[in-house]
């Protein structure tokens, strides 16, 4: 054995671990800041509406941490990918966007104290791969205005057979349903201690950034988005900004 | 001086009288002895040739005592009587077994008459030490003159006694040579860490599994997460070695560990043996010995088989939870220990969920001389068991409710082994040399059913259809071929007026294997593939040769040790070498095969692929014995070892990356007797290091052990042993701290410290019944095992458990009872820290680690009855 190798067996010789730790920590969900519990929030979409939420609910399935480097994964097939996960929040919550108290998820959240680099939000009540769900995801209703004009909308979004992807044929497996289900990667820079917290901050007003208002076709005088397959820029425009990593979601650490 | 010793000493025959005492008489020109009598004869004069430090005294008689024998005895059928019996280091003559009958009643005279001698006993370094001999009693053949008792030829004190000198091994600590094979080279000793178990009375303790003997060497820790049929893990002084992926283990010299096994390269299953076989084993805890092949990382261990209980002996015992095991044992009376048959067939419900499992073993061995030189052995072991297996439970589930302790998650985990093997070796002892040579060929086939994970593995790829995690049921197969040979020569002679020994040997073996592991749908009764992870053919082989010297250079100095090499050939067809491809056709998608026959865009290939390889490695060896001063010795070792790599691992024309260990030691013995010999204390002291530069990490995704970096690990071991008229009680603990380089941080699962302690208690009770001696046995031993290192932090509970058994021999009849964890603890064989989700906690999966267990087993009550007819041991 070299003497080196002594020496450095000794010198860590107090170090009686395998390194990291098992942590268990509480997770919470809330609205913007600004926003006020029972009260319309009001705010200016980049499209220039001027935008008022009466209601705004997001069904959060699970929270998971990754501790990989979210581009290393991002154009993987799969949604599960073993070994990457530092953390994971499996009780589910319907978070009222218009709510910035922190609203606890049911359950704790375990995971590991492994640097964390990214989060993803399930948007789903059931399994992640089943095609069949009809949980209503996405809950929103209020009016835009711009120009004059208002748009009452409402929306009302599920993640299933209606969001379905066609693929190639050659790689059948290219577009699983979990990947229109799961958010990812949130900018998620820490790192998970025991007993901190976990707080998942939902904007609701990232949602309707892109959205036009006025390409929406009134129903007695009420703008509906359409729940499914749509060409329509404003149905397409919300979904795509429910499953956005960035804008509408940020999740931040608060030590115990 | 060979010459002159043999007319200084010659053989000892009893001649018998019917109806008057008889006695004995030396008839130096009557050399009647049979022709194994003049080897050993030999041997003895050489050993008492020169009895300077480091060797060893032959016995000497001190006294005889005359016996009867009974009126109305028959004529004898032969001649002569030839007896083997051990001398103890009490000097009683016991294990008397009749080699060569002349009839009952003259070899129950005989016995009897030898029981009652006194000797001295073989004399090592001036400390008496047992010694296995043989002996040739004269029988009065009709004509025969018939010399009286009292006859001025009175034998010299020693003559009679014969012994093999390649017994006695110069500078061997003496406590080691408590068993001592006749005809047979036990192996010098490498140091403090050279362990040889006759297992003697401890064998009472309970030991179900031929493993279970190992825990009596020092540092071991047993554990099992694969079910009743499922190998044992072994952990040793700091290493993970798994299945024996890191511990060179044999049977009499064949081989047990499978090379390109895809459980494990080495993987070794020991539950062939019949464990009522185990004579006793060795285990060297280092790669100290030049004799010591692939896969002596952590160290080696040899089992020797062997039946004291001579004639037929039938054994039912049967047990908690509907276990039953039948054993029916077979030593010929005028044969030696190592010539017998044995047939165990055994099931058990198992405790808890999916334990349950059944077994058949045949061991069969035959023990011969060709000439008065040579000795020869052949056995053949057939063995086939089916067992199911618990696999492994998540701590959170067992909280919440969600699963029992003994439950399972999948009860398709288990699996069947089949094993059958021959070999036959050669044993020659003339004059300075011996000569040794083995050949041996093993088949063996087996499944394993593991699941560690649950539903996390089961990655979706682009090119095949949309699915939802289908389960990691591994289903792992393999069957095998090997075929091999081994032995050396030894040039015993002296230089300097001291004995000097020069060993060459060669070890080769030839491995045909065949593995494929598949992963199975989920499902309560699902037996179908959805995807084949390895599918290989493999030709690989192992050729070794050694050269070994053992110098005696002061009364005080020994020095051992030389080098070995190997060199490792790799052929390995891979049959499903195309899993994926990255750019694949439109009109001819892969879909959802495992094996494909095509490259990017669809391009024909054939879907196997050959890898060759090559790699040699040179390992030096060597041990330094200093003493003995007032019974206490010194010795230490340094010595390096090789683990071939997992054919899964090989590389085309890249050399092969061995995983090589360099260990060292340092040790004192102790061994003494007291009381006149009526105590016999043995103890040691080492400390040790060793360092792998590719070691082995379990990894749960894959269900066994992967390469990993480089680690050290540094500890000491204390271990004593007592031996009295009436027990044997022994005790060891080991600390050890296990590192990675790189960190130093600990290295995960291996124990930091582990104990044992066994006692045996045996002796005949004060009182007869029937006018028959009642003898009884009893036994105890106990082992535990401090907090587990697991990955990120965490500590696993400790292990403590006691097993206990006790028996009463009369006459023929043997009954017993035993526990096995006597005081129910329960206990957590396992643990891990890893990711597994096994859908109890829906609809979310478990993707961070969390700890899981394996269930040690509960309190376990046996019963036993044996029946022996026609034989005995003593």
């Amino acid at each position: 054995m070299r003497p080196s190798l002594v020496l450095f067996l000794l010198a860590t010789s107090c170090v009686q671990t395998t390194g990291g730790a098992l942590v268990e920590f509480s997770a919470t969900a809330s609205g913007p800041a600004d926003a006020v519990k029972g009260q319309p929030y009001q705010f200016t979409a980049a499209t220039g509406y001027a935008v008022t939420l009466t209601r705004a609910q997001l069904f959060v399935g699970a929270v998971y941490l990754n501790q990989s480097n979210p581009a290393n994964y991002s154009g993987e097939t799969a949604c599960i990918l073993p070994g990457i996960y530092s953390g994971e929040v499996k009780g589910s919550l319907l978070v009222d966007a218009l709510d910035p108290a922190p609203q606890p998820f049911p359950i704790k959240g375990v995971g590991t104290d492994s640097p964390t680099l990214a989060a993803e939000l399930w948007l789903t009540a059931g399994d992640v791969n089943a095609v069949d769900d009809q949980t209503v995801i996405l809950s929103v209703e209020g009016t835009a205005k711009k120009d004059g004009t208002a748009y009452p909308f409402s929306a009302s979004f599920t993640i299933g057979e209606n969001r379905r992807t066609p693929s190639s044929p050659a790689l059948p497996g290219s577009n699983p349903i979990c990947k229109q289900r799961i958010v990812s990667p949130i900018d998620a820079p820490f790192t998970l201690a025991q007993g901190g917290t976990l707080n998942v901050r939902v904007s609701p007003a990232g949602w309707f950034d892109s959205v036009d208002f006025s390409q929406l076709a009134p129903v007695n005088g009420h703008f509906e988005f359409f729940d499914g397959p749509s060409s329509r820029q404003p149905d397409i425009a919300l979904y795509n900004a429910l499953r956005a990593h960035a804008g509408p979601y940020s999740v931040s650490w608060s030590q115990p | 001086m060979l010459a002159e010793g043999l007319t200084a000493l010659d053989s000892v025959e009893l001649t018998l009288q019917t109806s008057r005492p008889f006695t004995l008489l030396q008839r130096p020109e009557s050399v009647v002895h049979t022709r194994s009598c003049r080897c050993l004869l030999i041997g003895a004069l050489f050993a008492a040739s020169g009895a300077s430090a480091g060797e060893v005294q032959p016995p000497k008689v001190l006294s005889r005592v005359e016996a009867q024998v009974p009126v109305g005895a028959e004529t004898p059928t032969q001649n002569h009587v030839l007896l083997e019996f051990t001398i103890n280091t009490e000097g009683k003559a016991v294990e008397i077994l009749v080699i060569e009958s002349a009839g009952r009643a003259w070899d129950e005279a005989s016995k009897n008459a030898l029981a009652e001698w006194v000797f001295q006993p073989a004399l090592h370094e001036g400390v008496a030490i047992e010694s296995r001999t043989r002996l040739t009693f004269s029988m009065p053949m009709p004509g025969d003159a018939v010399v009286d008792a009292g006859s001025d030829l009175a034998p010299e004190p020693d003559a009679g006694v014969v012994m093999i000198a390649e017994e006695i091994d110069a500078g061997h600590p003496a406590h080691e040579m408590s068993t001592l094979v006749l005809g047979r080279t036990q192996p010098r000793s490498r140091g403090s860490s050279d362990f040889h178990f006759d297992l003697g009375e401890q064998r009472i303790i309970p030991h179900p599994k031929a493993a279970d003997f190992l825990k009596l060497a020092p540092g071991i820790l047993l554990t099992n997460e694969g079910g009743e049929g499922h190998p044992q893990r072994i952990f040793l002084r700091g290493f993970d070695a798994r299945e024996g992926q890191d511990i060179e283990l044999s049977i009499d010299g064949t081989p047990i560990n499978d090379s390109g096994n895809l459980h494990g390269n080495g993987f070794a299953d020991t539950n062939f043996i019949i464990s009522d076989l185990v004579e006793g084993f060795r285990v060297v805890e280092g790669p100290f010995d030049p004799r010591q092949g692939n896969y002596a990382v952590a160290g080696s261990g040899e089992y020797e088989m062997g039946l004291a209980q001579r004639g037929l002996t039938a054994k039912a015992t049967f047990g908690t939870f509907n276990s039953q095991k039948l054993d029916l044992l077979w030593g010929p009376r005028n044969q030696s220990t190592h010539t017998f048959a044995g047939v165990e067939l055994s099931r058990t419900d198992g405790y808890g969920q999916n334990r349950g499992a059944q077994a058949a073993r045949v061991m069969m061995q035959y023990e011969g001389t060709l000439s008065e030189s040579t000795t020869f052995r052949v056995a053949a072991n057939g063995y086939a068991t089916q067992f199911k297996t618990a696999g492994v439970i998540r701590q959170d589930d067992l909280i919440s409710g969600r699963i029992g302790f003994y439950d399972t998650y999948d009860s398709r985990q288990g699996g069947d082994t089949q094993r059958f093997s021959v070999s036959g070796d050669l044993h020659n002892h003339e004059g300075n040399f011996t000569n040794h040579h083995q050949i041996f060929a093993i088949y063996r086939s087996s499944r394993l059913l593991e699941n560690f994970t649950g539903f996390i593995t089961d990655i979706q790829q682009a090119q095949q259809s949309p699915h939802d995690q289908r389960g990691d049921l591994v289903d792992r197969d393999i069957s095998a071929m090997t075929l091999g040979a081994k032995g050396y020569g030894r040039y015993r002679g002296r230089v300097f007026d001291r004995p000097q020994e020069l060993e060459v040997g060669y070890s080769g073996r030839f491995d045909i294997t065949s593995g494929q592991q598949q992963r199975i749908l989920a499902g309560p009764d699902s037996n179908t593939p959805y995807h084949k992870d390895v599918d290989l053919d493999s030709k690989l082989s192992d050729l070794g040769l050694y050269a070994d010297v053992n110098l005696s250079l002061l009364d005080w100095l020994v020095v051992r040790g030389g080098m070995r090499a190997d060199l490792f050939t790799y052929s390995v067809q891979n049959n499903c070498a195309v899993q994926t491809v990255r750019r694949p056709a439109v009109n001819d998608p892969p879909g959802d095969a495992s094996c494909l026959s095509q490259r990017d865009f669809g391009i024909y290939r054939e879907p196997t692929e050959r890898v060759a390889a090559t790699g040699a490695a040179f390992m030096p060896r060597a041990s330094l014995l200093l003493g003995p001063w007032k019974s206490v010795s010194f010795t230490g070792s340094y010595g390096q070892g090789v683990r071939s790599i997992d054919p899964q691992f090989v590389n085309e024309n890249r050399a092969t990356p061995f995983a090589a260990i360099r260990a060292w030691e340092g040790g004192a013995t102790f061994a003494n007797h007291f009381r006149n010999g009526a105590l016999d204390v043995t103890g040691r002291a080492v400390v040790f290091g060793t360092r792998v530069d590719k070691d082995l990490i379990f990894s749960e995704t894959v269900g066994r052990n992967v390469l990993g970096g480089a680690t050290s690990r540094i500890g000491g071991m204390l271990q004593g042993r007592v031996h009295g008229g009436f027990f044997d009680v022994s005790a060891h603990a080991t600390y050890v701290t296990s590192r990675f380089d790189d960190t130093g941080l600990l290295v995960p699962y291996v124990p930091d410290l582990v104990t044992r302690a066994d006692a045996a208690f045996f002796g005949e009770l004060p009182f007869k019944l029937a006018r028959s001696a009642l003898n009884a046995r009893a036994g105890i031993g106990a082992t535990f095992v401090g907090r587990r290192a697991l990955p990120l932090g965490q500590r696993s509970d400790v292990i403590f458990v006691t097993d206990a058994s006790t028996e009463l021999t009369w006459r023929f009849v043997t009954i017993g009872i035993g526990a096995t964890n006597l005081f129910n603890t329960q206990y957590r064989e396992s643990e891990f820290n890893y990711t597994a989700d096994f859908h109890t906690t829906q609809p979310y999966p478990t993707l961070v680690p969390g700890r899981l267990f394996t269930a040690g087993a509960p309190r376990e009550v046996f019963f036993t009855v044996a029946l022996n007819v026609g034989g005995s041991a003593s």
